[in-house]
C-alpha cells in the first residue's frame, strides 16, 4: 500500500480532477436522508454522511433494469455502461461491494454488473459510527482492498491509502496536489482511529454465531418478530448485499419486447413460489427468518452477508434492530 | 456462444405429443447446428424456456442424453406460461439456455442396481435416467416405482407397459402403483398382478429386496413423498449418501445470481441451480429447509 496526504487545500482541485475518469457522483443531503447523485461542484458533497438510503450497489445493479431486448425475435443485449467515480463510500460499503462481487462476477458472470464495476472508481472516505453502525463487530469496518483510494480525515487534510493501479494514476497525474506523509500525520490517522474504534455502540457478538442461530431454528423469538414485522421488504431494498431479482418481460409495441430485471424480496409471498402453486416459505415466519439465516451465513472465502451498516435498522417502519433480534434468539438458547 | 448467461438459442419444437389431460412431451431441436452440436447434458439438469416476450421458466429435461439430435420436455399446465406453451404447435420456435446443475452423478453409479422412485410428474426427470441406464447398459439391475394418482395420469403411458411387459430383458423391472381404481388400472392389475397395486409409492417396496451395498436411489416426486421414501429406504439400511434426490425450487436465472432458490441456514446455504438439484440425503440432513 502506498500513503499520500492531500492538504484540504487541494481538496476542491483533487475532486474537480476525478471528473476525466467518468461521471462523478458522491453523497448529498436530500431532505433528511443521505443519497448517492451526480455531482460537479464539491460543495454539494456531504463528506461527514452517516449512510445513504440506498447503499453503491443501485449503480451495478440497478433497481430496475432492462437485460434484453426482443427485436425481430431475436433478444439483443444491453451492456451498456460509462465511465464512473463513485465519491465518499464507507468501509461497510466497499465490503458490501465485495460480497456483490463474490455472486456477480462469479462464473458466469453477470455482464451488466461486471461492465459497470470494470468501468467504475470506488473512492472511500473515513467516517465516524453512529447508533446504527455495528461493521467493527463484523470486521468491516476497515477496508483493506476494494477501493482505488481511500481518504481518511486529518486535521488539516487527508491521508490518502492506493489500492490499485488506477489510484496509482490518479496520484500520479495530480502528483501536484498530493504531499508526503509526515510523523505527525501518522500520529493524528492512529488517533483517529482509535477514536472512531471507541466510537461504536452496537455489536454482534460474532462467536459461534452461526451455530446458534442454526441450533435456535425454531426460537419463539422468530415469531416475536414476525409478527411485529410488516413484512414490507424495506430491509431488503437497502442493504448493500441482498442482491435477489425478479424477470418481468413486457411488450413495447407489436413487435419489440424487453426482459427488465428488477429488485425483489425475501418477504414478499411469492418469492419462495413454484409452479403449481406451492409455496416453500408460506409464512411471515419462514420469511422472515429466512432473511436473518441469509445475512448471518458465513461463506469462508467472504465471510458473512451482513456488513453492519445499520441501513435495514435505520430504515425499518417497525423499528426491528438487527444486532438485538440476534441477540434475543441467541439469548433464548440459554 | 454469447458470453452473456442470460441469452437464450432458438430451438424448434418437432413434435407435440399429448401425454395427459395436463401434461405435453415437446421435443425440440436447436436452430443453429453449433448449437446444437455442443449442448450437453446430464439425467438430472434442467434448462430454461424462454417464450419471447412473454417470460422464462425452469424445466427439467426427459430425454436421454444418450439419444441425440432432440431433447424433450414434459411439461404439465399449471400456470400462464405453461398455459402458453401448450397452444405451441410443431414448427413453432422457443428459447432454451441451460443445461443448468448438476445431475446425477451417473458415471459414479455405474455397475450398481438403481431404484428409481418416482411420484406423478417427478416421472419426468427420472425416464432420463431409465433411458440413459437402459441404452448404456452400464448398470445391474434398473428398478422403476413409479406411484401415479390415476391411469390417466400415468406419464409416458406406453413406454411404461412397455416396460411392464419387455423389460426384464433390459434388466429393468417396472412397478406401478395408483390411487385412484379405474377399469384400466383393473385391467393392467390383473395383467402384472405381482407389480401393479393400487395404494402409494412407498407400497411398491413391499417384498422387494436389494443388496444395500451395491444399490443407488434415485427420488423425484412431490415435496409430501420425500419423507416417506426416504424413511422407507433407510429402514432398508440403504445408506443416506445412495440416496440422490432431485428437487424443485423457483429457479430464475439458473445461474446463481437471482437468490430465488436459495435454501438452509447461517452454516449451510445452498443455490438449488447450481449445488443441485440434486443432493443426497446427507445434504438434506446438513442443510434444513431443503426437503
Amino acid at each position: 500500500m502506498r500513503y499520500i496526504k492531500l492538504p484540504s487545500e487541494n481538496f476542491e482541485r483533487f475532486f474537480k480532477s476525478l471528473e476525466a475518469w467518468g461521471t462523478l457522483y458522491a453523497p448529498v443531503k436530500k431532505g433528511g436522508i443521505y443519497s448517492f447523485q451526480e455531482v460537479h461542484d464539491p460543495a454539494e458533497v456531504a463528506r461527514d454522511y452517516n449512510r445513504t438510503m440506498l447503499p453503491p450497489k443501485k449503480f451495478f445493479f440497478r433497481p430496475k433494469e432492462a437485460i434484453l431486448r426482443l427485436k425481430n425475435g431475436r433478444w439483443e443485449e444491453e451492456v451498456e455502461a460509462e465511465p464512473m467515480v463513485l465519491f465518499g463510500l464507507h468501509s461497510c460499503d466497499i465490503h458490501g461491494l465485495k460480497i456483490l462481487d463474490k455472486v456477480y462476477l462469479d462464473e458466469p458472470a453477470d455482464p451488466y454488473y461486471k461492465s459497470r464495476r470494470e468501468k467504475t472508481l470506488i473512492i472511500g472516505i473515513s467516517c465516524m459510527p453512529d447508533e446504527y453502525c455495528f461493521c467493527k463487530s463484523l470486521g468491516t469496518h476497515f477496508a483493506m482492498d476494494g477501493f482505488d483510494l481511500f481518504l481518511h480525515e486529518l486535521p488539516d487534510g487527508w491521508l490518502v491509502r492506493i489500492g490499485s493501479v488506477r489510484g496509482h494514476e490518479i496520484a500520479w497525474e495530480n502528483g501536484e496536489l498530493f504531499e508526503e506523509v509526515t510523523d505527525e500525520d501518522l500520529a493524528n490517522f492512529k488517533e483517529f482511529e482509535e477514536k472512531r474504534a471507541k466510537a461504536f455502540q452496537k455489536e454482534v457478538p460474532q462467536e459461534g454465531l452461526a451455530d446458534m442461530l442454526d441450533l435456535a431454528y425454531n426460537s419463539p423469538v422468530w415469531k416475536k418478530y414476525a409478527e411485529i414485522c410488516l413484512a414490507c421488504g424495506n430491509c431488503n431494498m437497502v442493504c448493500p448485499t441482498c442482491r435477489c431479482y425478479e424477470v418481468c418481460d413486457s411488450w413495447m409495441d407489436a413487435y419489440s419486447s424487453v426482459r427488465e430485471r428488477r429488485y425483489d424480496s425475501c418477504f414478499m409471498e411469492n418469492h419462495g413460489l413454484v409452479a403449481g402453486g406451492h409455496n416453500f416459505r408460506p409464512t411471515r415466519l419462514d420469511r422472515f427468518r429466512h432473511r436473518y439465516y441469509c445475512k448471518s451465513y458465513f461463506d469462508p472465502t467472504a465471510g458473512y452477508n451482513c456488513v453492519g451498516c445499520g441501513r435495514c435498522d435505520e430504515f425499518c417502519p417497525a423499528k426491528i434492530e438487527h444486532v438485538k433480534v440476534l441477540e434475543e434468539v441467541r439469548g433464548s438458547l440459554k | 456462444m454469447s458470453e452473456n448467461p442470460y441469452q437464450t438459442y432458438d430451438a424448434r419444437i418437432l413434435e407435440v405429443k399429448d401425454l395427459t389431460s395436463r401434461e405435453k412431451l415437446f421435443t425440440l431441436r436447436f436452430l443453429d447446428p453449433e448449437v446444437e452440436a455442443k449442448f450437453n447434458f446430464k439425467p438430472g439438469q434442467f434448462v430454461i424456456v424462454d417464450i419471447r416476450g412473454f417470460g422464462e421458466f425452469p424445466i427439467s429435461i426427459c430425454s436421454s442424453p444418450t439419444r441425440r439430435g432432440y431433447l424433450q420436455l414434459c411439461i404439465r399446465k399449471v400456470g400462464r406460461m405453461t398455459k402458453f406453451v401448450h397452444k405451441m404447435k410443431e414448427g413453432d420456435v422457443v428459447g432454451i439456455r441451460g443445461p443448468y446443475g448438476n445431475g446425477f452423478p451417473m458415471e459414479k453409479m455405474e455397475g450398481s442396481n438403481l431404484i428409481l422412485v418416482a411420484g406423478g410428474l417427478g416421472m419426468a426427470p427420472l425416464r432420463s435416467v431409465l433411458w440413459y441406464a437402459i441404452d448404456t447398459g452400464k448398470y445391474e439391475n434398473v428398478w422403476l416405482l413409479y406411484g401415479t394418482k390415476a391411469y390417466e395420469d400415468i406419464l409416458f403411458r406406453d413406454e411404461i407397459i412397455h416396460l411392464l411387459k419387455h423389460g426384464e430383458a433390459m434388466n429393468c423391472s417396472v412397478k406401478l402403483a395408483y390411487e385412484v381404481e379405474s377399469p384400466s388400472c383393473i385391467y393392467l392389475e390383473q395383467g402384472f398382478s405381482d407389480r401393479v397395486c393400487k395404494g402409494v409409492v412407498t407400497d411398491l417396496f413391499r417384498g422387494e429386496e436389494f443388496d444395500v451395498n451395491n444399490t443407488y436411489a434415485l427420488i423425484c416426486g412431490p415435496p409430501v413423498m420425500y419423507k416417506f421414501v426416504i424413511r422407507e429406504l433407510l429402514d432398508r439400511k440403504l445408506s443416506p449418501g445412495r440416496i440422490y434426490m432431485t428437487l424443485e425450487r423457483r429457479m430464475r436465472c439458473g445461474v446463481g445470481k437471482c437468490g430465488h432458490c436459495v435454501v438452509g441456514t447461517s452454516v449451510s446455504m445452498k443455490y438449488i441451480c447450481q449445488d443441485g438439484p440434486v443432493f443426497t440425503y446427507w445434504d438434506a440432513l446438513s442443510t434444513r429447509g431443503l426437503i
